[in-house]
């Protein structure tokens, strides 16, 4: 468990040394940049921002973890958080409910927008036993131009300069105190049901199982083909409740590139937390940091925010191949010391 | 008759990067590499092709940069898939997202812009007329006259056929994917032909990224690969590597692409543009249908 965090901690620190070569070369202070970054995201007043920026990085994150530990290789989480939020907003244009019973009715229509993509690739590989790492992405490119078009034509605001949907209903906007938004409880929530279900339930330990060995566990009696249905669908309806989020508790509205960078940033994520719920949330934690510093970043010390997406996939290949060298390097140390109890 | 000479030209147009890319993914998929970076190189070559046109004011300099960029990332992706034993599949997610973050953070940087940057004195990669045919109506306006890299592609396509089929190189480059062990008994490094695979990829990627940014358009914008990649990957996959399947794929993309175009005057444009990936998806129904019925057979 140390030696876990070591490996992470020790990975990040030699990505942030790497972000400092650069910075130096292009004579900016590395150390007041960092400095300034994490002022902006950690500071009293500012962590709670900081907090609500990471909603949609974490659960996208979850959805990918979720994924990759059980099998699946959904990565169609851009295109399910656009589907969720568009249905989101659709609803929340429509119908119009007093807010305890909209906001939950309104992340259904979420979950439902995500989960109903990501059905799409879960069924072309049920039927057809077409990969879904393929079909997933393309889903993702149909998504956002089917997104697109419904914010030009069918749910347009008359009167707008931009591409974009009139506000949601007023009972549809996640509840804000200050600088937190109440979206963050919502995520909490999905947060303690998922690693509820992945640790502690039958259908998670199965799911675990398939993900490490899948013929083991189908000689074991675990319905493959249906924990994966169940786990595409779960999935999907993750992302598309970030998706539902990003539009209830910001611009309250559908607008364009309104998924952001937030899905792919969940599957890199993912991959940095090696699919382990909890670092998930960590790591989402983390990034929205790096995120939401970048913007302070910016404007004191004139480093582009753009430095930070660099970052972020540097922290991951450095952190990845970090964790599988030191594996083979500790294993090493592991197989010496037993040679020389033996010798002796 | 215009028309159809402009759909035939679409498609070559559209049916370029996506098959150097995919000729060049060919390679690592002999080699036994789950190489899904096409994307990320496509785009480093896009935008080193960009910036070499337009400090040295010519377009010869600009593909060689275009190739040195896709080769940088290539290098990454050996650096951490093969040095490092780290997963393919990571490694490629990873350095996808690195390229679009590192394009995006240098065109800041260096140019001042978000989103786009174009200007006149980037120089363009030439279109070649080819004397005599060019004068022949119709079939003139389709082989002659196109950019000089759909010629090179053409070349490309015969050249990683017959190096993969016909020479050792090609011999041991599948002999890495089919067995490496017994690559590496017979005395020859597996890694080796898998980091040189990885290289030429880069090369193929390279030249597919400076047709992006100096082929019809001179300009560099955020993401411009835009799925290409992906494309190509999933050409690849389709036809299990075989390069001459892979152009024959690429240009069904590309005509669907063309096609797309064409249809903008009946849909609006949102639908059109999807057709590719429609197309991509449609193409991986048949060939898992037929697939199937080979296996109950």
């Amino acid at each position: 468990m140390k030696r876990k965090i070591l490996v992470n901690v020790v990975g990040v620190l030699l990505a942030f040394l790497l972000g400092a070569v650069v910075m130096l070369v292009q004579g900016y202070n590395p150390l007041e940049t960092y400095y300034r970054l994490f002022e902006y995201s950690l500071a009293p007043g500012k962590i709670a921002y900081t907090l609500s920026k990471s909603v949609p990085l974490v659960l996208t994150g979850m959805s990918a973890s979720v994924a990759f530990a059980s099998g699946p290789i959904n990565l169609g989480q851009p295109g399910q958080l656009l589907m969720g939020a568009l249905l989101a907003t659709i609803g929340g244009l429509y119908i119009d409910l007093p807010p305890l019973l909209m906001i939950p009715f309104l992340l259904m229509l979420a979950m439902l927008g995500g989960a109903l993509w990501s059905g799409v690739a879960a069924l072309l590989k049920y039927w057809f036993n077409m990969s879904e790492f393929i079909t997933t992405l393309m889903l993702n490119m149909i998504a956002d131009f089917f997104t697109y078009w419904a914010i030009n034509y069918p749910f347009f605001e008359a009167n707008a300069n931009h591409p974009q949907t009139p506000f949601i209903a007023r009972s549809g906007w996640m509840p804000e105190w200050g600088n937190f938004n109440s979206s963050v409880i919502v995520m909490v929530l999905a947060f303690a049901v998922i690693w509820f279900i992945v640790n502690r339930s039958t259908a998670g330990y199965e799911w675990r199982l398939s993900g490490q060995n899948s013929l083991f566990s189908r000689l074991g009696g675990v319905n493959i083909s249906k924990n994966y249905l169940v786990v595409m669908l779960l999935t999907g309806a993750l992302a598309g409740l970030a998706g539902g989020l990003v539009v209830m508790a910001g611009p309250h509205r559908f607008i364009k590139d309104i998924g952001g960078n937030y899905a792919w940033d969940g599957v890199m994520i993912a991959m940095v937390a090696n699919s382990g719920i909890i670092l998930t949330l960590v790591f989402g934690f983390f990034f929205s940091v790096l995120q939401t510093g970048s913007l302070g970043m910016e404007l004191i010390t004139a480093v582009p925010k753009e430095l930070i997406q660099v970052l972020q996939a540097v922290i991951v290949l450095i952190v990845v191949a970090g964790r599988g060298y030191f594996e083979t390097f500790f294993a090493k140390l592991e197989a010496r010391r037993k040679m020389r109890e033996r010798i002796a | 008759m215009n028309i159809i000479i402009g759909l035939i030209n679409g498609m070559i147009t559209s049916a370029t990067p996506i098959l150097l890319a995919a000729l060049g993914g060919s390679l690592t998929y002999y080699a036994g590499i789950f190489n899904i970076a096409m994307e990320g190189m496509m785009l480093g070559g896009a935008f080193f092709g960009m910036l070499g046109s337009y400090y040295f004011h010519s377009w010869p300099i600009g593909i060689l940069f275009a190739i040195l960029g896709a080769i940088l990332m290539a290098l990454i992706f050996i650096l951490f898939a093969v040095v490092l034993k780290m997963d393919e599949f990571i490694t490629g997610i990873g350095l996808n997202l690195f390229s679009v973050g590192a394009t995006t953070y240098m065109l800041r940087q260096i140019f001042k812009v978000k989103g786009a940057f174009s200007s006149p004195e980037i120089v363009p990669i030439p279109k070649i007329d080819i004397p005599w045919i060019k004068d022949i109506p119709v079939v003139g306006e389709i082989i002659s006259g196109q950019n000089l890299i759909v010629y090179l592609t053409l070349l490309a396509t015969i050249a990683v056929s017959y190096l993969v089929f016909k020479t050792r190189f090609g011999l041991r480059l599948r002999a890495a994917g089919y067995n490496r062990t017994s690559l590496d008994t017979s005395g020859v490094s597996a890694n080796r032909i898998r980091v040189w695979s990885l290289i030429l990829c880069g090369v193929l990627t390279g030249l597919a990224g400076s047709f992006l940014s100096l082929g019809y358009v001179t300009l560099f914008s955020e993401g411009m690969s835009a799925g290409r990649g992906w494309i190509s990957l999933a050409a690849v996959i389709l036809v299990s590597g075989n390069p001459t399947g892979i152009a024959l794929i690429s240009l069904l993309f590309g005509f669907t692409d063309g096609l797309g175009l064409f249809m903008q005057r009946s849909l609006p444009s949102q639908f059109t543009s999807m057709v590719p990936y429609v197309a991509t998806l449609i193409a991986l129904f048949v060939y898992s249908v037929r697939l199937k019925k080979k296996q109950t057979i």
